[in-house]
């Protein structure tokens, strides 16, 4: 629902500095802050196409992040490998059911929702939809704030490759699903920090009209 | 607050207010965070600095199972140092191994201090080491007691045998040759291993071998100087005049060679010291042995035949063995244009006397000893002592018809005169064999072994009879057997025949045991996998 | 372009508000999207400095020190967070080690090194060299530092191998801990303030 009692700095033509957050009247798309010299934009560049890119590449790279191992682990009694989903299993069949759970929410779940979340918001705001306006605002804020946390299972990956290196009794090595896994939650935060969030509450004509002189994005 | 109205214009400024400046406690008292995390930094930096003790550098022939800053230096199984880095010397000959040691471990600089590497070892004193298989290699230390420090060691490249901090003592014996002993040679005292050898050497006049042996506490007090060595390696054969003996100590004797000790009567007497010398003894025989005492050698001549006689044969007087033959030979004496077998003997006059009083009469010499004797009738004689081999003895007795004899009194050696060997003994002995022989039977023998051959006759007879009732009668008895034989045989083959019901139950049971496989090796699989499952079972059975 | 000084833009709807000078632990939202607007910066400007120290001497103890060590039949490994991303690179995961060691080491390093060069001239109310371009670095590396991530991984890790090995925590560990702890603090720290004091000096200006 457009609130026509708000006016938004696109409709009065004031650009507020990213960075700085000074509020400029009458600049030019691409100028430098008189403050800080960063680019000024009314919307991030090329937002929704940057927005699609990676989370298409994320998406690529979520099935082998999954299926394939992450980690190896040689000891006497074999080599075993683990994807993702086995080291949950693993976790959830020994007891550890507060640990299964967390790390699935965490690098299986979170993931996931980011992505399925991500999808939503770009599609919503390239049909310029007014569906739910609020509630898609806060769910960008909840991605901003949840998308690190994905990050978990490369840091438990790392420090036991780290640590697990007794020779003749147990080694472990990363698999290539790790380094898929990284792949993905960095184009997943990269997917959040290329998204414009005002994108969501540019609905209407006129807010159409202003965009179209503001050099940005393609319908 | 929020605000919602907002004015394109900005509005005119307002007055600044006066800005005051307030002093805060908290900013200062927030400076106390960075200094305790400074604090912490720097005890956690000081307590691995003061852990440091010195650096020294151990040269080795090789480097194996050694790794830097992994490899430990262990001393009485505390960790006292690391490898910290390992070099190849600049002539390639050997190792260097840089070790750093702990703050509390600056005592092992000792010059004398000995490394080693522990690995798994097998040698004459057993195995040792193995727990290094699992827990890698790693450097023992034997802590030197020497002033002076050191910051270079060159390493042992097998364990010592001896570590200083070994309690015992040290023996020093001395022997005519090695034997079969090595180092690490168990010593034993009835028959428990109560130490080893350590080393030997060969003596600088090279007339023997001393070597070193190590007792181990509490034993060393079973140590006194009246104690005897010997050799207790193998078998101990001893085959002589007086029989047959076998001794051995135990198996790794028989193996290794081994050492064993014992005071005789067990009157060890005061407690040895450090480094005792003792005699290397070849048996527990000789070992045993009292002191001797002086030896006299004296001479026999013999006109009989002396075979059987060797030397180290005993000089007995009434089954005391109071000397040994020394050698025998032949001579031609001139004079008498005859040969004579001269057998030199040594006599210990102090066996004789065992039973008597502890303190040898001085005024009589030893000369008008013998001489009284002699005159008394003691004579030398050639006795056999084994029918079995042959072996002769010297025998010394009184004859009471022995022709008289002097003894010349400046002769070297003193002669003793003999007795030959009386032509009534061999008699009376041949005399006893045919009275024996006599005794046997040989009549009654005969008329049995007559009346054995008889009823041998006989039994000849029936077996012929039997052999030809076997032809006649038994052997178409056999033939109606074998046909009933194949009979069965042809039955049995309808039983395995692919239709038979045997075959299938048979092949059923083999289905099963199929299944069976299969299952174990689910499970087998499954234990692969979650081997924990051995253990804490499988996880549906927790729920249970 | 002319600067509008009493108008504020929400960032995530584009509206634009007042903006209203705010009291001692103050917050302003945006009343559509309910995005925060502008928060008053407190004392944190004091607070900062000697915290960014701790942070940068417990950071130095995190790195130097072994996070846990591992001790199984008897023998025993460690590990820092550099042997870790040696390992893994090690293994043929570079790029992996490459992220692993951006976001825990270098990313925090850098804004806490970048924090303590602004501040200290700050407090001589001096502005240093390069100024804008280091706030704006700020910025831009705050989403990518994830030491508080690193540490529930540790966690999780220890957790995991202490059914199979006896875990000993070192010191580094401990550093960890409270490094996340004291960093929340730090780096709640909006740089926009920096803005805001390097020009509080300036005379004929309204903030």
């Amino acid at each position: 629902m457009s609130d026509p009692g708000v006016e938004t700095a696109a409709a009065l033509r004031l650009v507020a500095c990213h960075h700085c957050g000074t509020t400029w009247q009458g600049a030019q798309d691409g100028e430098a802050c008189d403050r800080c010299g960063t680019r000024l934009h009314a919307r991030k560049p090329d937002s929704i196409n940057r927005t699609w890119a990676y989370l298409v590449a994320a998406a690529i790279l979520y099935l082998p992040a999954n299926l394939l191992p992450v980690m190896i682990t040689k000891s006497l009694l074999g080599t075993q490998q683990d994807t993702i989903l086995s080291g949950v299993i693993y976790f959830w069949v020994s007891g550890a059911y507060g640990l299964a759970a967390l790390i699935f929410v965490a690098s299986f779940l979170v993931p996931l929702f980011k992505l399925t979340a991500l999808v939503l918001l770009n599609i919503t705001a390239q049909r310029r939809s007014s569906w739910r306006q609020l509630e898609r605002a806060k769910l960008y804020r909840i991605l901003e704030v949840i998308g690190r946390w994905s990050m978990l299972d490369v840091f438990v990956v790392a420090l036991l490759a780290g640590l697990v290196r007794i020779q003749g009794f147990a080694e472990i090595t990363a698999g290539v699903g790790i380094a898929a896994f990284g792949a993905v939650v960095v184009l997943t935060m990269l997917a959040s920090l290329s998204f414009d969030p005002r994108l969501t509450w540019d609905t209407g004509p006129d807010a159409l009209a202003e965009e179209m002189k503001m050099d940005n994005e393609p319908i | 607050m929020n605000d919602e109205s907002t004015r394109p214009e900005p509005q005119p400024p307002r007055a600044a207010p006066k800005v005051v400046r307030r002093r805060n406690w908290l900013p200062s008292l927030i400076w106390l965070i960075p200094v305790v995390a400074a604090l912490v930094g720097m005890t956690l930096v000081a307590r691995i600095l003061m852990d440091r003790g010195p650096e020294i550098v151990l040269t080795f022939k090789s480097a194996e199972g050694l790794e830097a800053n992994k490899t430990v230096v262990r001393y009485k199984d505390v960790q006292i140092g690391t490898v910290t880095h390992i070099r190849l010397a600049t002539d390639r000959s050997h190792v260097r191994v840089l070790v750093q040691l702990k703050k509390e471990a600056s005592a092992f600089t000792a010059q004398d201090t000995r490394f080693w590497v522990v690995r798994p070892r097998l040698d004459t004193s057993g195995i040792s080491g193995l727990g290094t298989l699992l827990s890698g290699a790693y450097i023992g230390v034997d802590a030197g007691t020497s002033e002076e420090t050191s910051g270079e060691f060159t390493g042992l490249e097998t364990p010592p045998i001896v570590t200083r901090d070994d309690s015992g003592r040290q023996f020093l014996l001395r022997a005519r040759d090695v034997g079969s002993l090595d180092i690490g040679s168990p010593v034993y005292f009835r028959r428990i291993k109560v130490g080893q050898v350590a080393a030997y050497e060969l003596d600088p006049d090279g007339h023997g071998v001393t070597l070193r042996v190590f007792i181990n506490a509490p034993y060393e007090k079973f140590v006194g100087v009246n104690t005897r060595f010997w050799h207790a390696s193998g078998f101990d054969i001893d085959l002589n005049a007086s029989g047959l003996k076998v001794r051995t100590q135990s198996l790794i004797t028989v193996l290794i060679g081994g050492i064993a000790f014992q005071a005789p009567d067990d009157q060890n007497g005061p407690v040895a010291g450090e480094n005792t010398a003792f005699v290397l003894a070849s048996d527990e025989t000789t070992a045993m042995k009292e002191p001797d005492g002086p030896s006299q050698t004296m001479l026999l001549y013999f006109n009989q035949s002396l075979r059987g006689l060797s030397p180290g044969a005993p000089v007995d007087f009434r089954g005391v063995v109071i000397g040994e033959v020394k050698s025998i030979g032949v001579e031609f004496d001139r004079g008498e244009r005859a040969f004579r077998m001269p057998v030199v003997i040594q006599v210990y006059p102090d066996r004789m006397r065992r039973r008597s009083a502890t303190d040898p009469d001085a005024r009589i010499s030893s000369f008008q000893r013998w001489q009284l004797l002699v005159s008394k009738g003691m004579r030398a004689q050639l006795r056999t002592g084994n029918l079995l081999t042959g072996q002769v003895y010297v025998a010394m007795d009184f004859f009471n018809d022995a022709k008289p004899a002097k003894l010349e009194p400046n002769q070297v050696p003193l002669e003793l005169p003999t007795q030959p060997n009386r032509l009534d003994e061999l008699q009376s002995q041949v005399a006893d064999i045919a009275r024996k022989l006599n005794q046997v039977p040989f009549e009654e023998i005969g008329a049995d072994l007559r009346k054995s051959l008889a009823s041998l006759d006989k039994t000849l007879n029936s077996t012929e009879q039997l052999a030809r009732r076997l032809n006649n009668d038994v052997t178409p008895e056999m033939a109606a057997a074998l046909k009933d034989v194949r009979q069965t045989l042809r039955s049995a083959e309808k039983t395995i025949a692919d239709d038979a019901p045997l075959q299938q139950d048979l092949r059923q049971t083999l289905q099963e045991v199929t299944r069976a496989a299969g299952s174990l090796r689910v499970l087998t699989d499954y234990l692969e996998r979650h081997p924990e499952s051995l253990i804490r079972g499988k996880p549906e059975d927790k729920q249970k | 372009m002319k600067e509008v000084p009493d108008a504020i833009v929400c960032e995530g709807c584009d509206a634009v508000y007042r903006r209203v000078r705010l009291r001692r632990r103050e917050v302003s939202h945006c009343p559509r999207c309910s995005t925060e607007l502008d928060r008053h910066p407190g004392d944190q400007s004091a607070r900062v400095l000697p915290l960014t120290v701790a942070c940068l001497i417990l950071f130095a103890i995190a790195n130097l020190f072994p996070i846990v060590e591992i001790e199984l039949q008897g023998l025993s490994n460690e590990t820092t967070l550099a042997g870790a991303v040696v390992a893994l690179s090690a293994g043929g995961m570079s790029p992996v080690a490459l992220l692993v060691l951006a976001t825990t080491l270098l990313f925090p390093l850098l804004q806490l090194c970048i924090l303590f060069y602004l501040l200290v001239p700050m407090r001589y109310e001096r502005r240093p060299a390069g100024f804008g371009v280091l706030v704006n670095a700020l910025v831009a590396l705050r989403p990518w530092g994830m030491i508080e991530v690193f540490l529930l991984g540790v966690l999780v890790a220890i957790i995991k191998l202490s059914s199979m090995a006896q875990v000993i925590a070192g010191p580094a560990l401990w550093a960890f801990v409270g490094l996340t702890v004291l960093l929340t603090a730090v780096l709640s720290f909006n740089p926009r303030t920096f803005w805001e004091m390097a020009f509080e000096p300036r005379p004929g200006q309204d903030g």
